[in-house]
């Protein structure tokens, strides 16, 4: 499963874009899924100063390719405007934590992660994530096609 | 006024692979389609390259977008519009790039520059018609004799002046050489070749004899252009009105038609033509030589507007058929007329080539890369090195390439700048006289071009 309820904070607590990674990846090494954290957060940092993975809306998807992540995964969480440098200005408030081994052994996750990339850039879709109460309705959302 | 529908193709491509290559080609395929677009984008990311752009696909396409951060096979879009961005650009502003796209340069096209004005010359070469193609035929022709002779007759005189009346002499030899055999077939040739385009082989004969009169009678260069006009025509006439019966259609080329041909050219020559043809150029030279001052700068500013024109067309062809012509008069000393041309002829590839430097961002990419084979194109003086800007923005660079070389054409009359060779650009220097007056004219014009493309043309 690319993500689960336990990948999924409806509230979390961070001041800066930096804070934000760090506990997403927390929630995915709980889960089992990163087994370096220090190397993974590093690898989506650097990603970050390449260019800035807000894209506007409000939405931002940092995410790392890296083998300090043993399966892939895909975190979620409502922030609370947080500055990310976003191309239209505007401060985020929810994000979505992207994580692959670097040497992958099968392509769907892949392909389901590029499918969510796609779909973020539809204002349908990310109503649907804006307005979702529990994690169970994110899940929802993120599983139709 | 409607926007018809465009086939847009992209190439979407981000280090990580993973979200902005698929968010870049979402946003072009939904700003294709608000816009009424037909678009595909082909994917590059980690899962693989997804959707990739067919050949006839690309063949058809109106524009194609290239965002990417990382490298992508960019061969297959030679010829096409095509823009390269980053994979940021196309999020942020998808249906600006669609804009920008259509509007965009040939691909592929400046990987040579230098390919590129060989190209044109060729082409423009092909297209000529008329008296012009004649004529030009001749010109090209002879320009070699007249190169060859005058380095030859210019390197004798670094001996000194005189030196080539010793006898037996190493000057006395490249005078012979260039003065007495190459230049004596400038005119020849000129009338020969102009014939040999009319009237193909027949007419090289008539012509080539023809010109030999014309140079006997002193009708110079005018009259090698009339000789070759006239034994092309006759030659022409008789291969059309005189029908031999088939056994003796042999003798035709090699001796009905020469004989005629040479015969009738020769005695019009003698009995009709030459002589007000001699006067008329005798007049020329005269009012040439006696040039000065004012006058002489008028004539730069028009030679030098005239080259820069049409770079290498029709009216840069005329100054510079002028221009050789004077040589032939001069026989071996140097012309003002020349060297005005030939430095006029200079100016508009390196007057570009220096805006693109100093004024990079009002070039594109593309742009940039010519202004750099400009350099080496405008010291040869090859003039169609401007030609790719000038077909790029017409309007703007035209003017300042007149007037650049309207300036450099005027200060080279001004100073009494001669050169004894047709052509060689930066190659000759040695055959032209003060040559500090002619650095400094070649600079300004330069240098005028460069700042009036720089005041006129917008950022990129």
């Amino acid at each position: 499963m690319l993500i689960n309820k336990n990948l999924i904070a409806l509230n979390l607590d961070s001041r800066t874009k930096e804070e934000t990674i760090r506990k997403m990846a927390q929630m995915a090494a709980d889960e089992g899924k990163v087994e370096n954290i220090e190397e993974y957060v590093k690898t989506v940092l650097r990603r970050e100063e390449e260019f800035s993975t807000a894209v506007g809306f409000g939405v931002a998807i940092p995410h790392g390719k890296t083998d300090a992540v043993k399966e892939p995964l895909l975190a979620f969480a409502k922030v609370n405007n947080i500055e990310w440098d976003a191309p239209d200005g505007k401060p985020v408030s929810m994000v979505f934590l992207i994580g692959v081994p670097e040497s992958q052994a099968g392509t769907e996750h892949l392909k389901i992660l590029a499918n969510i990339s796609r779909r973020l850039m539809k204002q349908e879709f990310r109503d649907s994530i804006s307005n979702a109460k529990t994690e169970e309705d994110i899940l929802k959302v993120l599983d139709e096609i | 006024m409607g926007v018809e529908s465009m086939k847009i193709l992209a190439v979407t491509s981000c280090p990580t692979g993973i979200a902005h290559t698929y968010m870049a080609a979402e946003a072009i395929l939904d700003a294709a389609k608000a816009k009424g677009h037909e678009a595909k984008v082909e994917t590059r990311g980690s899962v693989g390259v997804e959707n990739e752009l067919t050949e006839d696909e690309i063949k058809k396409a109106d524009a194609i977008i290239v965002a990417a951060d990382t490298d992508v096979p960019m061969d297959r879009f030679a010829g096409k519009k095509v823009i390269q961005v980053s994979v940021g650009d196309a999020i942020k502003d998808a249906a600006g790039l669609i804009e920008k796209a259509l509007k965009a340069p040939i691909y592929g096209n400046s990987g040579d520059a230098f390919d590129e004005v060989q190209k044109i010359k060729a082409q423009r070469a092909q297209e000529r018609k008329g008296a012009y193609k004649h004529l030009m035929n001749g010109v090209s022709f002879m320009i070699p004799f007249v190169v060859a002779g005058g380095i030859a007759i210019a390197i004798s005189f670094i001996f000194g002046y005189d030196a080539s009346n010793n006898e037996g002499t190493l000057p006395a030899y490249l005078m012979a050489i260039g003065g007495g055999s190459a230049f004596a077939l400038m005119v020849p040739i000129l009338a020969g070749y102009i014939a040999y385009s009319i009237a193909d082989r027949p007419g090289l004969a008539p012509g080539m004899v023809g010109g030999m009169i014309a140079n006997t009678m002193g009708a110079g260069f005018l009259g090698g252009i009339i000789a070759g006009f006239l034994a092309g025509y006759i030659a022409l006439a008789i291969k059309k009105y005189i029908k031999l019966p088939k056994t003796l259609q042999g003798i035709m080329p090699v001796l009905v038609i020469p004989v005629l041909g040479v015969i009738s050219t020769g005695l019009i020559l003698f009995y009709v033509v030459g002589a007000p043809v001699a006067a008329i150029n005798a007049a020329m030279n005269n009012f040439l030589a006696n040039l000065q001052g004012t006058n002489a700068v008028i004539l730069g500013i028009v030679l030098g507007a005239m080259m820069a024109f049409d770079m290498g067309g029709p009216v840069n062809k005329a100054a510079y058929a002028f221009a050789t012509g004077t040589l032939t008069a001069a026989a071996g000393a140097g012309s003002t007329v020349m060297a005005a041309v030939m430095a006029a002829g200079m100016v508009p590839p390196l007057g570009l080539a220096l805006a693109t430097v100093l004024f990079k961002d009002k070039f594109t990419p593309a742009e940039k890369e010519a202004g750099k084979a400009a350099w080496v194109l405008g010291i040869s003086f090859i003039t169609e090195g401007a030609i790719p800007f000038a077909a790029a923005d017409p309007l703007r660079v035209i003017p300042s390439i007149m007037v650049g070389s309207a300036v450099t054409g005027a200060l080279s009359m001004l100073m009494g700048c001669t050169l004894s060779v047709p052509h060689g650009g930066i190659f000759v220097t040695f055959a032209v006289t003060n040559i500090l007056g002619y650095v400094i004219a070649l600079a300004a014009g330069t240098v005028v071009t460069a700042f009036a493309i720089g005041f006129l043309k917008k950022s990129e």
